[in-house]
């Protein structure tokens, strides 16, 4: 992996090099769309703070002369209300900020460009982001088909793996040993309720609500290193295969930590509750994403324990005979999207090529505070070594974990509906499990694959 | 009053209004034709809504033909939502919902509002004004103010159970509590509009029957159970109308606190619906929920204005013959003044 | 006698508290809120070191007066036309006897329990063909289904209430209908026409899924806008306590300034003394 980052790195400074002096000698007009005016819809995120609130935007208004108007809304109702615009197929919004998961929805039902002939510009040098990000967001658009292949239908802002970030400081001082198995995880987890002087300390903070942003973070991670899958294609179908013995185990398994290791209150968990709670020194561990922990961790005012934290790749299954290297991430890719019935590609385009360019993309990574950089010429740059690499065993575990992050579920355009009833029937189970000291997984799992089997009933795979 | 002066009209020659000029008949139809036309824009979109919900109208799907057959459900998506049963548990948990969250608001602003109207004193004065406050929050807001007062470790009042020996609440994470929970924040944000209405309705009680039952000198509990209930019941029948109706729908409380969760423990109609058009985007397949929801809502709502309007005039004395008496009265008063 | 009736006022002023408790507490500690740094927010109760930051990064940094402005126009510009087109509605509805008047009168009653999420996505639909995405003027439209009816309905109370031969007397004495109207009875309504329009007012302000789906480009009302503080890469409850404080201030205000009318206002056209 190494050697495949210093060569990207080669690939990126000689394509740099070229680019300057293409636009030295002022072939590339970024005039063309002078006076058009597009639309713009951000999901409320840091690599949005990057474009709109460091001066590019305006930057860019006086580069080309294209008038954006945009919006920012929270995450909570973000999709809801794209879904709505994009759905009228009135052309608004020219671009939009989207994940993976989404594009199996948008792009399938047609209403994102492909951009497959905009990315062979020669000054964007595609080539630079890492090719396990930017394949997340390519699609044939045939369910159960995996990501990589088919047109582009996004570009990337940032990603985000998922792995395990735990409160180094206290661990030192208690002579506590990071976990490596999930046996050793959760009866960690169990002695560490109390842990900080409070009654209310706990263990592990995990997402929890009804929603699918509980199942794609830490949830989505362990199944995939527990070798257990979502969809499989059988005959031409999509078949769930949530009622599999890995996925039962697993599930069993995750029931238990939340009950006996997390807060009695992860039902109504969202990724900056669980983020918060550990960086207050109530969590002692979070599984999230990477970038969660890092946000509690800088600045160094950022939370009452930023700084006292450290990072590992993850745990493997007790007796699985797995190590560190089998460790599987999910992976989230925030990128930005063309809507297909856009009166103003070309501009959009000019829009997509300067905010994911090489060139924005090194400020956004450094002063734009958007750790996690998708092109390897900033991810591999010493300005951006220097900020994100203070943080112990950040990078480290990143690179342990991106040879085998990839998207862990199966693409089809029902994800929300298939992972939001999933997130149901896992907090139905911490339920009972935490009412009565035991549950039914295995039946709670039959009975989710076969309403998620008719969910997905008029699926065709091919 | 009113029968008085129907005597005293009685010169005039009743004339129906029906063969009154054209341009007076229609007048009273023109005049509330703004307001109609600028509320029946909803008409438009209520009438699409069940065209849709017969199509196979979806996110990947948006142009279903109906009339041409293409897409053409029917009643499909209703078939399969009666033979759903998240379908059967939202309706249960929506009328779970209402009750509780109606008949505590009333209760509590009927009870808070006779405390208020009976004192009078610096601390009621204030009172008046303040307790209204809660009503100034946007319930999304004010729901996220709560989730945050509850949370344990941070929120003030898990803190102050915490000083009693109290640890690890779950409120909205527990199917046990989660009902609870939202009917409680719906009772914080809702309340105060009940207590203003009965407070406004307490207001305009007539003196007379109170002073006489004080020279009577029945315990206060009699008089409230004989005078001022009765003569609250319309005022109590809107803030019923307001609150259930709107009880019925609610959509953003639960959603900003739970999702509908844990399970399918809040899923009502709405919450549903949403999740299913906006979420899953299978909208034709939501929209007879929220037809059904509409249904349920409509029809309830007839019948408590129904009961207002009665009650109404027999808490004014009027008997319903009086009413019809006096809305001849009208026609003739109308049709006489506007002649001169 | 008296120290049952003082035990009596004891417990009627404890009754009192306990709710003034329950409604304005944690009013109270959102404005506590809203001095608490955000590493300071989960680990203080009520010691710790009060800060500005919140309202800097708030109200200096952000657009939030123009959030706000939106609200009003958007609000304000709702009550108007339902007070224009209603006000009428309601005098008719009252004083004349027409086929369907009650019929009429529920079905505009009705409009205000339309369910939201069943209008919204076909009314997406026709604003954008229609171009009232975004703007003022539609969000002013479909806020009429919030307020028209209830100030409808509060009014045509009022109206029933005032006795006919006021109206009749005044036209002996050669008044004209419009003379009438505005002399008379305009002032005999304003209690109940303020308070509902007050309502109103305060409905239209904290409406959240039509603001929400139907507008936030150009126009973005503050309590859609408010969420966006809670929550950027880390919480942020300081700040969302701050926009939530403020953006209940234009209602309180108000509130304060009619409170006479508001308490009197609704009822409905009830029992009057």
């Amino acid at each position: 992996m190494k050697k495949l980052f210093a060569l990207l790195l080669v690939v990126t400074l000689m394509a740099t090099l070229f680019v300057g002096v293409g636009s030295a000698e002022g072939e590339f007009d970024w005039k063309a769309y002078a006076g058009t005016k597009i639309q713009v819809m951000f999901n409320q995120h840091n690599y949005q703070k990057a474009i709109t609130d460091y001066g590019k935007l305006e930057a860019f208004q006086e580069l080309t002369g294209i008038e954006v108007e945009y919006s920012v809304t929270p995450e909570e109702n973000y999709f809801d209300k794209l879904s709505v615009a994009l759905s009228s197929k009135g052309g608004d919004p020219d671009i939009f900020m989207t994940g993976a998961y989404q594009v199996w929805d948008y792009a399938s039902a047609g209403y994102m460009e492909p951009l497959d002939e905009y990315i062979t510009d020669p000054d964007y040098n595609f080539a630079d982001f890492y090719p396990g990000v930017a394949g997340t967001l390519a699609w044939d658009c045939i369910p159960g088909h995996a990501v990589g292949s088919g047109h582009q239908w996004a570009l990337p802002m940032g990603y985000e793996l998922n792995d395990i970030a735990y409160n180094k400081k206290y661990f030192d001082e208690n002579n506590i040993a990071v976990p490596k198995t999930t046996g050793e995880l959760l009866e960690l987890s169990k002695s560490l309720k109390g842990w900080h002087g409070g009654e209310n300390d706990y263990g592990i903070a995990v997402r929890g609500t009804r929603n699918w942003a509980t199942i794609h973070p830490g949830y989505m991670s362990l199944f995939a290193t527990w070798g257990a899958k979502d969809f499989e294609v059988e005959d031409g179908k999509l078949v769930c295969k949530l009622d599999s013995p890995e996925a039962i185990a697993m599930t069993d398994y995750w029931v238990k930590l939340i009950v006996e290791g997390s807060s009695p209150q992860w039902a109504t968990f969202t990724w900056y509750e669980a983020g918060a709670n550990f960086g207050a020194g109530v969590a002692a561990i979070l599984y999230d994403a990477t970038c969660n922990a890092y946000f509690q961790s800088y600045p160094a005012d950022a939370s009452a324990e930023a700084g006292n934290f450290g990072w590992i790749p993850g745990v493997v299954p007790d007796d699985s005979g797995l190590t560190e290297n089998d460790i599987k991430s999910n992976v989230w890719v925030w990128s930005m999207g063309m809507n297909a019935n856009s009166d103003n590609k070309g501009a959009a385009w000019l829009f997509l090529k300067y905010f994911t360019g090489p060139e924005f993309m090194l400020f956004s990574g450094t002063e734009g505070a958007c750790a996690d950089s998708p092109r390897a010429s900033v991810a591999e740059s010493e300005e951006y070594k220097a900020i994100v690499g203070q943080q112990f065993n950040y990078l480290e575990s990143l690179d342990a974990l991106l040879p085998n992050a990839t998207i862990q579920f199966t693409p089809q355009p029902y994800f929300f509906e298939t992972t939001t009833e999933w997130a149901a029937t896992l907090q139905d189970l911490v339920q009972a499990y935490r009412d009565t000291g035991s549950c039914d997984t295995e039946g709670a799992m039959k009975a989710l694959k076969a309403k998620l089997d008719i969910a997905v009933e008029d699926l065709v795979c091919e | 009053m009113i029968q008085n002066n129907s005597t005293n009209n009685g010169g005039t020659a009743p004339t129906d209004l029906n063969v009154a000029p054209l341009s007076r008949r229609i007048r009273p139809y023109l005049i509330v034709a703004p307001a109609l036309l600028i509320t029946i824009g909803i008409l438009i979109p209520f009438g699409m809504a069940i065209y849709f919900s017969m199509t196979g109208y979806t996110f990947r799907n948006p142009d279903p033909t109906f009339l041409g057959f293409k897409d053409f459900a029917f009643l499909k998506n209703w078939i399969r939502m009666f033979q759903d049963a998240q379908f059967w548990n939202a309706v249960w948990v929506t009328l779970r919902y209402a009750f509780w969250s109606t008949i505590i608001e009333l209760l509590l602003g009927l009870g808070i509002a006779m405390l208020l109207g009976n004192t009078d004193n610096r601390f009621s004065r204030i009172l008046r004004v303040a307790l209204i406050f809660p009503l100034m929050v946007a319930p999304v807001i004010g729901t996220l103010i709560w989730q945050l007062m509850l949370r344990s470790g941070v929120g003030i009042i898990d803190k102050f159970l915490n000083t009693l020996g109290i640890y690890g609440m779950q409120w909205g994470a527990s199917s046990k509590t989660a009902m609870l929970t939202v009917v409680m924040i719906d009772v914080w944000v809702n309340c105060p509009f009940v207590i203003i209405l009965v407070l406004a309705g307490i207001q305009s009680l007539p003196k007379s029957p109170f002073e006489s039952a004080k020279i009577d000198g029945g315990s206060a509990w009699f008089n409230f159970k004989t005078l001022t209930l009765p003569m609250l019941k319309p005022t109590i029948l809107i803030a019923l109308l307001f609150r259930l109706m709107a009880a019925l729908q609610e959509f953003g409380i639960i959603f900003a606190l739970t999702k509908g969760g844990p399970g399918d423990t809040l899923m009502s109609l709405s919450v549903t619906a949403y999740t299913r058009a906006f979420l899953y985007q299978k909208f034709s397949g939501a929209l007879p929920f929220i037809l059904v929801l509409w249904f349920i809502v409509n029809t309830v709502a007839k019948r408590i204005v129904t009961a207002w309007r009665k009650s109404q005039y027999q808490a004014t004395g009027k008997e319903l013959e009086e009413v019809a008496k006096k809305e001849g009265l009208i026609k003739r008063l109308v049709k006489g003044g506007k002649a001169k | 006698m008296t120290a049952q009736k003082r035990l009596y006022s004891i417990l009627k002023n404890a009754g009192l508290a306990i709710y003034a408790i329950f409604a304005l507490f944690p009013l109270l500690w959102m404005v506590l809120l809203t001095f608490k740094s955000d590493a300071e927010m989960l680990t203080t109760t009520f010691v710790f070191h009060p800060t500005l930051v919140n309202y800097e990064e708030v109200l200096l940094k952000t657009d939030y007066f123009r959030y706000i402005k939106d609200s009003i126009i958007v609000a304000g510009g709702a009550v108007i036309i339902s007070v224009l087109a209603g006000v009428p509605a309601a005098y008719a509805l009252a004083r004349y006897n027409f086929k369907k008047k009650e019929d009429i009168a529920f079905q505009i009653l009705s409009f205000k329990f339309a369910p939201e999420i069943l209008v919204v996505l076909p009314l997406y639909m026709i604003y954008d063909k229609l171009g009232l995405y975004d703007t003022y003027f539609g969000l002013i439209w479909v806020y009429q289904l919030i307020s028209m009816p209830l100030i409808i309905w509060v009014v045509r109370g009022y109206f029933e209430d005032i006795s006919v031969e006021i109206e009749h007397a005044a036209q002996v004495d050669g008044y004209s209908w419009w003379q009438i109207f505005f002399k008379i009875l305009v002032p005999l309504i304003r209690p109940g026409l303020v308070a509902s329009a007050l309502l109103c007012f305060i409905f239209a302000w904290n409406s959240f899924t039509f603001p929400l789906l139907l507008a936030g480009i150009k126009i973005e009302p503050i309590t859609v806008a408010a969420t966006k503080y809670l929550a950027q890469n880390t919480v942020h409850y300081g700040q969302m306590a701050v926009a939530a404080t403020f953006s209940a201030l234009p209602s309180i205000i108000f509130a304060i300034c009619i409170q006479k009318h508001l308490v009197r206002g609704l009822s409905f056209g009830a029992v009057k003394g």
